[in-house]
């Protein structure tokens, strides 16, 4: 009677010890050599396989893209700075990247690090997508936001040219809007951060002051919002938080919004039938006409065992020959500044907008946690007077409170 | 002495599992609730800071925190008497027949309980979305204006129960089944020469006998929506305004997504409290109930 349990009760006992030092046991960082993990973002993980297969042929080093959806990068950085095992190679959204540099998880990209891979140099990519201090990371593929339109519904109202100011957008919604039959004239998704800050640049305004603090309560601002709550007092934009971009802009219910270049793929794919009937312009501004730049970066994982092959891959990805190829691949743009100009890329009418917005674009502010704090204050403060009503001038007052000792440094 | 070492071998892994992913956590989160760490300091154990009770102030302070308390609470208040009374009521009605098609019922009940969350979502997204959903379809045809489900900051708080309360009937409607299937016939069948009458046999004899039943699916509701989270997390991610956020969903948003784990254990450990307290109120209720 005794035995059996006595020997039961030493396997459980070993079964726990197990878990427990696999819980506690820490990896070995990178994987074997000669193979390269690397993190991909979204689902492009298939195409970038085809991306690097001459890169892999020439060099022999494998390379095992590993596809990490949109949703869930924080936890999986969390759980690899955690663990300690993580990737040799990522790629990293630009509103990550002040997070991500911070941890210091990532290998340090500077000069001597760089030496012998010339062309990871910043010189060679756009301005402003690396951001200052020691680097951590090198462009990869460049985003930013445009005005799309449907010609065919603007023409069909007497509008012939896109709007190129604010003053002009809003006029267009209200014209458009008035078509009747559930139409719109402009989409402003509730959960981009962006267009506010978008409209402000535009309107010659900064969110940041010269000491580096977020700072909302400028006159640009304050006219930003005025223009973001005026389409909603137009009745020109839909007020539903769950609106969809994709289906309101193709089913013409709003023929007029500002998005990236993949909505372009998106629209093109849910609807081939509207092939020419839409099309795209510079973004709309009073001042300016700055837009958004995201897009992200690479990097290398500080504990790889792989540092050489990394920074091999990533030159590699850095070359503008490769950057094209991603584009006729996966439709994300270059930012290597040879391949952004490369006639090849800009004889598409789309691309030509998108190269020429890329040169006047700026990143959001580097603050710790523009998501889930700055840049969701902001949403809310602007929301709140669209959906309950809230006074203005109470919504921008509690902005400012709870953005004012944000600062970038 | 020799004692048998059996039955600790046939509790141990349970024990472990309760050890390992139940208290070890909790023992864990109270030490890290006293510190500042975040992602970097979960790199570099050097760069953690240790900061008294600074979390547990700025939660005080927080506006957000209150308002995901706020939410849990009214989830609660809506879902738990909800999800008891449906449960109870359809298990009631599953309960009259054993044929094949009641059979077929009850796994149909079953259903939502074990299909997966993301689908789910998906589903009731579409079917809840203001312009293109199938809802406000319906409702225009009759006439009625379209209904913001997901998107008014009021409407919204009922959308997300409705379907916590169509995902969570399932596992309860079989435990309230087992139940009833163990009430004597005996009971039923004098209550009925007495001439009692349906609804009285429910309330006088169903009822008092399911005592425990009711107890164990009040207590298991309770917690589980003090710790509500899938439904606004994939439906709305906790919006709009904020107004959906759950006390998890904001411990998740803190922690993992802004990488605050300080603050957040300080939160966690709020929500422990919380759900200790009212667990311990409602087995004592049961004790004085017990003891009449």
């Amino acid at each position: 009677m005794r035995r059996p349990g006595l020997a039961l009760a030493a396997l459980l006992l070993a079964a726990c010890s197990l878990v427990l030092a696999a819980c506690s046991g820490t990896a070995p960082a990178g994987g074997t050599p000669g193979e390269l993990t690397v993190w991909i973002m979204g689902d492009s993980s298939a195409r970038f396989e085809q991306l690097v297969r001459p890169f892999v042929d020439r060099t022999g080093i494998r390379v095992d893209p590993v596809p990490v959806p949109w949703d869930s990068v924080d936890q999986k950085f969390t759980t690899a700075v955690a663990s300690g095992d993580g990737p040799d190679a990522l790629q990293i959204g630009l509103s990550k990247l002040r997070t991500f540099a911070d941890s210091g998880a990532l290998l340090t990209l500077d000069d001597r690090t760089l030496r012998e891979h010339p062309g990871l140099a910043a010189a060679n990519f756009l301005d402003g997508v690396s951001p200052g201090g020691d680097p951590v990371s090198v462009p990869w593929v460049a985003d930013t936001r445009v005005l799309f339109y449907r010609r065919d519904i603007l023409t069909g109202q007497g509008l012939d040219e896109p709007p190129r100011t604010w003053d002009e957008v809003r006029a267009y919604a209200r014209i458009l809007a008035g078509r009747g039959g559930g139409g719109y004239g402009f989409h402003i998704p509730q959960w981009d951060s962006a267009l506010p800050v978008i409209m402000t640049w535009t309107m010659g305004g900064r969110i940041v002051d010269d000491a580096g603090r977020v700072d909302f309560d400028t006159p640009e601002f304050h006219r930003a919002a005025d223009l973001y709550l005026g389409f909603h007092a137009d009745r020109s934009v839909p007020a539903d938080p769950d609106f969809d971009q994709i289906q309101g802009f193709v089913s013409g219910a709003t023929p007029m919004l500002v998005s990236g270049p993949y909505l372009a793929g998106e629209v093109a794919s849910a609807a081939p039938e509207l092939d020419g009937k839409w099309s795209v312009a510079p973004i709309p501004g009073d001042a300016t006409h700055t837009s958004l730049l995201a897009g992200s970066n690479l990097g290398v994982w500080r504990s790889s065992g792989n540092r050489d092959a990394a920074l091999r891959l990533l030159d590699y990805l850095s070359q503008p020959r490769t950057q094209l190829t991603w584009y006729e691949l996966d439709g994300q743009l270059p930012t290597a500044k040879a391949a952004l100009n490369d006639p090849e890329l800009t004889a598409d009418p789309l691309v030509s907008v998108y190269a020429r917005q890329l040169r006047d674009a700026r990143p959001l502010p580097p603050v710790p946690n523009w998501d889930g704090e700055t840049g969701k204050a902001l949403l809310d403060a602007l929301n709140s007077v669209v959906l309950t009503g809230a006074n203005r001038d109470t919504a921008l007052q509690g902005l400012y409170a709870a953005t004012g000792g944000t600062s970038v440094n | 002495m020799k004692q048998p070492l059996a039955p600790y071998a046939f509790i141990a892994p349970a024990m472990i599992l309760l050890l390992v992913f139940g208290v070890l956590p909790i023992l864990v989160a109270l030490p890290v609730s006293l510190t500042d760490m975040n992602l970097a300091g979960l790199a570099d154990w050097s760069r953690i800071e240790f900061a008294g009770v600074a979390n547990f102030r700025e939660l005080v302070a927080d506006d957000a925190f209150w308002q995901a308390l706020t939410n849990t609470g009214i989830f609660a208040l809506l879902g738990v008497p909800t999800v008891i009374a449906v449960s109870f009521a359809a298990a009631l009605l599953l309960h009259r027949s054993e044929n094949r098609f009641f059979r077929a019922l009850r796994a149909f009940y079953f259903a939502p309980a074990i299909t997966a969350i993301v689908a789910v979502s998906l589903v009731w997204g579409y079917l809840l979305n203001t312009r293109f959903g199938l809802v406000n379809h319906l409702l225009s045809t009759v006439g009625l204006p379209p209904a913001r489900w997901l998107g008014d900051p009021v409407l919204v708080k009922f959308s997300v129960a409705l379907v916590a309360v169509w995902r969570g009937t399932g596992l309860n409607i079989i435990i309230f089944l087992a139940a009833l299937k163990t009430i004597p016939r005996e009971y039923l069948e004098a209550a009925e020469l007495d001439g009692a009458s349906g609804a009285r046999k429910i309330v006088s004899i169903v009822i008092p006998l399911l005592r425990f039943a009711f107890l164990f699916v009040a207590v298991t509701t309770v917690i589980a929506w003090l710790q509500f989270f899938d439904e606004p997390f994939v439906l709305t991610k906790g919006g709009p305004l904020g107004e959906s956020t759950s006390i998890s969903l904001f411990l998740y948003q803190e922690g993992f997504s802004a990488g605050r784990f300080g603050y957040a254990a300080a939160g966690t450990l709020v929500l422990f409290l919380i759900i200790a307290g009212v667990t311990l109120v409602q087995l004592r209720g049961r004790r004085f109930d017990a003891d009449r």
